[in-house]
C-alpha cells in the first residue's frame, strides 16, 4: 500500500519534492529515477568527498559515485531502515567501492569488498533494538573532525589507514612496522575519544558530565 | 577472548579493521552481549562522522547528469567501473527489446525439441530391446543342439499350427498362427511333455490375428522331452495342464 503513495508522488522534479530520504529510497526501489535524483541532490557532495578522500583522483571519485547510484537504483529494495540511516548506507557503499577501486588499481584483489560487505551486513547488528536514528548534524560532524585533528599523529594515522584505506589491524601493524597490540590499543583509544567528541551514548561521557 | 577484550575491539570492528578470526569471534559474541551491541551502535556514529568528515568538495555538474541518465531507465544496466560506456548500455537495452519476441519463440522451439528428443529416446530404447531379442533368437537358431518341433492344431483349433526351435543351452523359440482368441481370464500355456511329466515353458496370449511368438529359457536339467503341447489355462498359467489341448507336436528322439 505504501507503494501507491509513493507512486502518487509521480515523477515530479525531485528538487521540489519534499520526500524524506527513506521515501526517496522507496521511490528508487519502485524503479522511479526521481528517488535517485533526490538522493543525489542531498548526499552526492558527501559521497564524492569521501570517494575523493579514498581514491585521491577526481575522475575516479566521480566514477565511484556514479557506480554507487547505479547500485542503489538496482538494489534500493535491500536498504533496511532498522540498520541505519540512508546517508550512512550510501556512505558505506561509497567507501566499499572506493577502497575496491584503489585495491584494483594496486592489483591487491577484491577481498576488501567481501570483508566490507560482511561488515556492512553486520552494521548495527542488534535486531530490532534500533529506534529510528537521526542523521548526524553538521555540528556533530564538525566535532568529530576537530577531535580527529586533536588525536596524536599515530592515532590519527591508524584510524585513517583503517577507515580510508580499508586495512585490518594486522595490515596496519605491518605497514607501520609496529606490534599488533600497540595498533589495537591505539585504535581502541582513538575511537573512544572520537565517540566522546560526538557525545553519544557514552557511559564514560555521561560520568564526566558535570 | 574475554568480554572485556572483545569489547575493546568494538572500535576496530565498526571500522572494518578486525582480522577475519577476530571478526568472527566478535560477531559470535555480539548477539548475546547488550554492552557490546550498545558500543557498536554508538561507534557506528563515529564511522558515519568519519565518512562525512572528508573535506567537502563539489563534484562536477556532469556527474549529476550521468547519475540522472543512469536512473532514467526502469531497469538500469550495470555500469563498468572505469569510464562510461553508456552507449553500450543503450545498445544492449535496444538489442534486448528487439530480440525479446525471438527469445520467446526460441523458448517454444526448445520445448518442442525437448519433447521430440524424449520420444526418439523412448523409440531407440524399444529398438534396443527388439535387437537384443532378435540376437538371442538368432543365437538359438544357430545353436549346435537346436531341434525343431512342428505342432499341429487339435480339434479345439483345427486350423492352428506352430513351430518351435529349442536347445537345452539356449532355450526355446516358438511361433504359432491361427490360434482362437482367448477370454481375458484365460491364456495359452506351452509345455514340454517329458519322461518326468509336463514342464511349463511359457504362458502367452495371441494377437488379434491369432499369431504368437514366444522366447523362453529352458532348465537345462529338464528330463528328456517327448512332445510339446499348448493348452488353454487360466490367465497366469498353472503348474500342471488342466485345460483343452490346442496344439501338439512330437519331439523326435535323439
Amino acid at each position: 500500500m505504501m507503494w501507491l503513495g509513493f507512486a502518487a508522488l509521480g515523477r515530479a522534479p525531485a528538487v521540489s519534492t519534499p520526500v524524506s530520504d527513506r521515501d526517496a529510497v522507496a521511490l528508487a526501489a519502485a524503479g522511479d529515477g526521481a528517488g535517485v535524483t533526490a538522493l543525489y541532490d542531498r548526499h552526492a557532495r558527501a559521497m564524492y568527498a569521501l570517494a575523493l578522500r579514498i581514491v585521491q583522483a577526481e575522475a575516479e571519485a566521480e566514477d565511484v559515485v556514479q557506480e554507487v547510484f547505479a547500485q542503489v537504483f538496482r538494489q534500493a529494495g535491500r536498504y533496511d531502515a532498522s540498520r541505519g540511516t540512508v546517508v550512512g548506507w550510501l556512505l558505506t557503499i561509497t567507501r566499499t567501492r572506493a577502497i575496491d577501486q584503489v585495491r584494483a588499481r594496486r592489483r591487491h584483489g577484491h577481498d576488501f569488498s567481501r570483508r566490507a560487505s560482511e561488515a556492512e551486513a553486520a552494521n548495527v547488528p542488534a535486531p530490532g533494538a534500533d529506534q529510528e536514528r537521526q542523521a548526524l548534524t553538521a555540528e556533530e560532524i564538525d566535532r568529530v573532525r576537530r577531535a580527529l585533528a586533536d588525536l596524536s599523529a599515530e592515532q590519527r594515522r591508524a584510524i585513517e589507514l583503517a577507515y580510508y584505506e580499508g586495512l585490518t589491524q594486522s595490515e596496519i601493524a605491518e605497514r607501520l612496522a609496529e606490534p599488533l597490540g600497540t595498533i589495537k590499543s591505539r585504535i581502541r583509544t582513538a575511537m573512544l575519544r572520537l565517540r566522546d567528541a560526538l557525545g553519544t551514548e557514552s557511559p564514560l561521557n555521561a560520568a564526566k558530565a558535570p | 577472548m574475554t568480554h572485556e577484550e572483545l569489547r575493546g575491539q568494538a572500535g576496530a570492528y565498526v571500522l572494518g579493521a578486525l582480522d577475519a578470526a577476530d571478526r568472527d569471534e566478535f560477531e559470535a559474541h555480539l548477539p548475546g552481549c547488550v554492552e557490546c551491541r550498545a558500543d557498536v551502535r554508538s561507534l557506528n556514529r563515529v564511522t558515519e562522522a568519519l565518512a562525512c568528515a572528508a573535506a567537502s568538495r563539489e563534484p562536477s555538474p556532469r556527474l549529476r547528469a550521468r547519475v540522472v541518465a543512469g536512473s532514467a531507465a526502469p531497469r538500469p544496466f550495470p555500469v563498468s567501473r572505469t569510464v562510461l560506456p553508456w552507449f553500450l548500455a543503450a545498445a544492449a537495452s535496444l538489442a534486448l527489446a528487439v530480440t525479446a519476441p525471438y527469445t520467446f519463440r526460441l523458448r517454444d522451439e526448445t520445448r518442442q525439441l525437448a519433447a521430440t528428443l524424449r520420444d526418439l529416446t523412448a523409440q531407440l530404447r524399444d529398438r534396443d530391446r527388439q535387437l537384443v531379442a532378435v540376437r538371442s533368437e538368432v543365437s538359438l537358431l544357430a545353436a549346435p543342439d537346436v531341434r525343431r518341433v512342428d505342432l499341429r492344431g487339435q480339434p479345439a483349433a483345427p486350423g492352428a499350427g506352430a513351430r518351435a526351435f529349442w536347445s537345452r543351452t539356449r532355450g526355446v523359440y516358438f511361433v504359432a498362427s491361427n490360434l482362437p482368441p482367448v477370454a481375458a481370464d484365460k491364456a495359452y500355456q506351452l509345455w514340454f511333455v517329458t519322461t518326468a511329466g509336463p514342464v511349463s515353458a511359457s504362458v502367452f496370449t495371441p494377437d488379434e490375428r491369432g499369431s504368437a511368438e514366444v522366447v523362453a529359457g529352458i532348465n537345462p536339467g529338464m528330463a528328456a522331452p517327448t512332445a510339446m503341447a499348448v493348452t488353454l489355462e487360466p490367465a497366469g498359467g498353472v503348474p500342471a495342464p488342466t485345460g483343452n489341448m490346442y496344439l501338439v507336436g512330437a519331439v523326435a528322439q535323439e
